[in-house]
């Protein structure tokens, strides 16, 4: 494991990465007001937490962000597009890459299939293209694993490529699963709880990937996380939804100090050391 | 954990050579090479009847390989397989056929070159699938497979309405004998392989083995690379593979027409191989509910998503069926008068079949010649699945198609 250099806040020198901007979101499912006014930004080339209690909001949020639900009122904006406009599949060719909570994978298909997924919007040809393989085909395919199989290097799964994903451990899959949102060369990244299921050692893997794939590829990353320590030791700036509602957004040191964080979120806790 | 340095999104000049793409499997080649010669050579030995049902296997081989891309690689249940092969039938023959006076009935044709006929029917065969495809795309599971099954009920029915296209349900009508570049595929001419002489089931032989060659090669081609691995990605997570890109709603469509092509295609081999269209008496005739449950057999014998499986189920089910027809009286069985006839009798050997499928081996055929390839292979390989849960894993819907 290669040791975090990149220090929070760094921001981006990438001029493509543009700012995500949560305006005004509010989300109902029949009487249950999920979301209410929910605004917050996400800035280029930073590594922003989006956190809170059970049924805060949290994974409405992500789904609203990802395209699966689409809000009641208010807007998500990446950059001048706005995305609840589109159909979900649009949002993989925007440079909107995302991972899921519980593994989404084609269990029977080896991991660099899984990983060629994400290549899906960056490639063309269809049944017969494919099935004739074509030179041209054939050519875009070899082109697209050697990246694919590079990314998987990159998230040290290189001596799993030709494996099935359902073969894997779940802290192997789990990173299979991020790659293949990398493999859609996202300029920003949707997390959905990347530590949740992992054990300490693999906790920390990860929150040493996220910095370093966020310092590597200079892109934003959005992520949905339970695990305190991981949140507080690699976000750069915090989000706090408690039923439904943003209750602080700031950086990490100010959140964690927010008197409404610590009643909502971490209890009674006085000094407002985050349990593990 | 990150090992090696990630560039952005530029390719790193070529990039690696990506061996595994480049890698000849040669025993594999080898054993293809085998089957297919076996399979050029047999003509030359089978006597009438083994001729007749292997072109039988492979026209049910054919529509099983669409019926494995629909099902088993993008998940969706299809028993609509009958009434696609009674469109492509009808299709063929109405666009070769010339247009008849029958009694007082005005058999329409068209009178297309058989070749033109055929990828016409397949296309025509693919609209129709693709004109279902609203309903597959709000459709799950077995209410998807209920619904299609209606589509079995409508060919019942548009077979007997229409006979100006189909001839009707009592005398049917004869199809245009296929031909190619002027070479007909029947008695007339003399051509000879090894001194022996090239007739029309000969011919047709051929035929069929060269279209089963070309659909498999196809789809094998196809669920290697970008739409197998959006398929796949529809039928194990829908939310995903959209996120990844995927267009599901359109992504199930094309599988159901490609689906649709595949027994259009079927449908009209199995004309030129029965020499008549016929559209169905009573419910389970030629393209009726039980044509369905025969391709759903194939494809779930031979191991869900499986294209070789495919075309193994085939050859049990329709095979089994061809088999005991052809020696029921050696083998004491009654005739197909009787009750109790040889094709009942192939319904309880592949009923027997997929039960058998189910508890001991849910990865059917496939899944076992990949344990016996994996066994073969065995020692030098056992170090490499360390876990020992990939070799012993009986996954149903194998990685692209295999």
């Amino acid at each position: 494991m290669t040791a975090t250099t990149a220090g929070p806040g760094t921001g981006t020198t990438r001029t493509d990465v543009p700012e995500l901007r949560i305006d005004a979101v509010s989300l109902r499912f029949g009487g249950i007001q999920a979301l209410d006014e929910v605004s917050f930004t996400v800035r280029p080339g930073t590594v922003h937490a989006l956190i809170g209690p059970n049924g805060a909001g949290k994974s409405s949020c992500f789904n609203v962000i990802s395209g699966l639900y689409r809000p009641t009122e208010g807007r998500v904006v990446l950059g001048e597009t706005v995305l609840p406009e589109l159909r979900p599949h649009r949002l993989a060719a925007l440079g909107i890459g995302r991972s899921f909570q519980n593994i989404a994978l084609s269990m029977h298909s080896t991991v660099l299939d899984n990983v060629m997924l994400g290549r899906h919007a960056l490639t063309h040809g269809g049944f017969l293209s494919g099935g004739f393989r074509l030179p041209w085909t054939v050519r875009e395919e070899r082109r697209h694993a050697a990246r694919a199989a590079e990314i998987c290097a990159f998230l040290g799964l290189s001596h799993v490529v030709e494996t099935p994903v359902g073969a894997l451990p779940y802290g192997l899959a789990k990173r299979v699963d991020v790659a293949r949102a990398l493999a859609v060369e996202p300029r920003i990244l949707l997390l959905d709880e990347p530590a949740a299921g992992l054990n300490a050692v693999e906790t920390a893997d990860m929150a040493a990937t996220i910095v370093d794939l966020r310092a590597a590829l200079d892109i934003s990353v959005l992520l949905v996380e339970h695990d305190m320590g991981l949140v507080m030791g690699i976000a750069d700036r915090v989000s706090v939804l408690d039923f439904g509602r943003l209750i602080a957004d700031g950086p990490p040191a100010a959140v964690r100090r927010d008197p409404e964080v610590v009643k909502a979120y971490l209890g009674t806790g006085e000094n407002g050391e985050c349990p593990r | 954990m990150s090992e090696t340095a990630l560039a952005t999104p530029e390719f790193s000049a070529a990039g690696r050579p990506a061996g595994r793409l480049r890698r000849r499997n040669w025993p594999a080649i080898i054993a293809w090479a085998v089957v297919l010669l076996i399979l050029v050579l047999l003509p030359l030995y089978l006597p009438p009847g083994l001729l007749s049902a292997g072109q039988y296997v492979m026209v049910g081989a054919v529509g099983a390989i669409g019926l494995t891309l629909v099902f088993g690689q993008a998940g969706q249940l299809s028993l609509a397989h009958a009434f696609f092969l009674l469109v492509g039938g009808t299709a063929y023959s109405v666009l070769a056929g010339e247009t008849t006076q029958a009694g007082a009935e005005r058999i329409v044709g068209f009178g297309w070159p058989p070749l033109l006929a055929l990828i016409g029917a397949v296309v025509i065969t693919a609209l129709f699938g693709l004109a279902f495809a609203p309903v597959a795309g709000r459709l799950k599971g077995i209410y998807l497979g209920i619904a299609s099954l209606a589509l079995v009920y409508i060919g019942f029915y548009l077979g007997r309405a229409l006979p100006a296209l189909t001839g009707g349900a009592s005398s049917g009508r004869n199809p245009e004998p296929f031909s190619l570049f002027g070479f007909p595929f029947t008695n007339e001419g003399d051509i000879a392989l090894f001194g022996v002489p090239l007739r029309q089931p000969e011919r047709l032989w051929y035929l069929f083995l060269v279209v089963l060659v070309i659909g498999y090669l196809l789809a094998a081609g196809a669920m290697r690379g970008r739409v197998g691995r959006a398929w796949r990605a529809v039928r194990d997570h829908e939310a995903a593979a959209a996120a990844m890109g995927v267009n599901v709603l359109r992504a199930k469509a094309v599988a159901f027409a490609v689906s649709a092509a595949y027994a259009g295609l079927a449908g009209v081999l199995l004309v030129l191989w029965y020499g008549l269209l016929k559209p169905d008496e009573s419910e389970f005739g030629n393209y009726g509910l039980n044509t369905s449950i025969a391709f759903l057999a194939m494809v779930l014998i031979g191991g869900l998503g499986s294209i070789p499986g495919a075309v193994a189920g085939a050859l049990i089910v329709w095979g089994s069926q061809q088999i005991l027809t052809l020696f029921a009286a050696d083998l004491g069985l009654g005739t197909a008068l009787s009750g109790f006839s040889p094709t009942v009798i192939s319904l309880y050997v592949y009923g027997l079949a997929v039960i058998a499928v189910v508890l001991f081996e849910p990865g059917g055929l496939a899944a076992i010649g990949r344990n016996t390839v994996a066994a073969l292979r065995g020692r030098r390989r056992s170090d490499m699945d360390s876990s020992g849960a990939s070799g012993r894993r009986s996954a149903p819907p194998g990685k692209d198609g295999k």
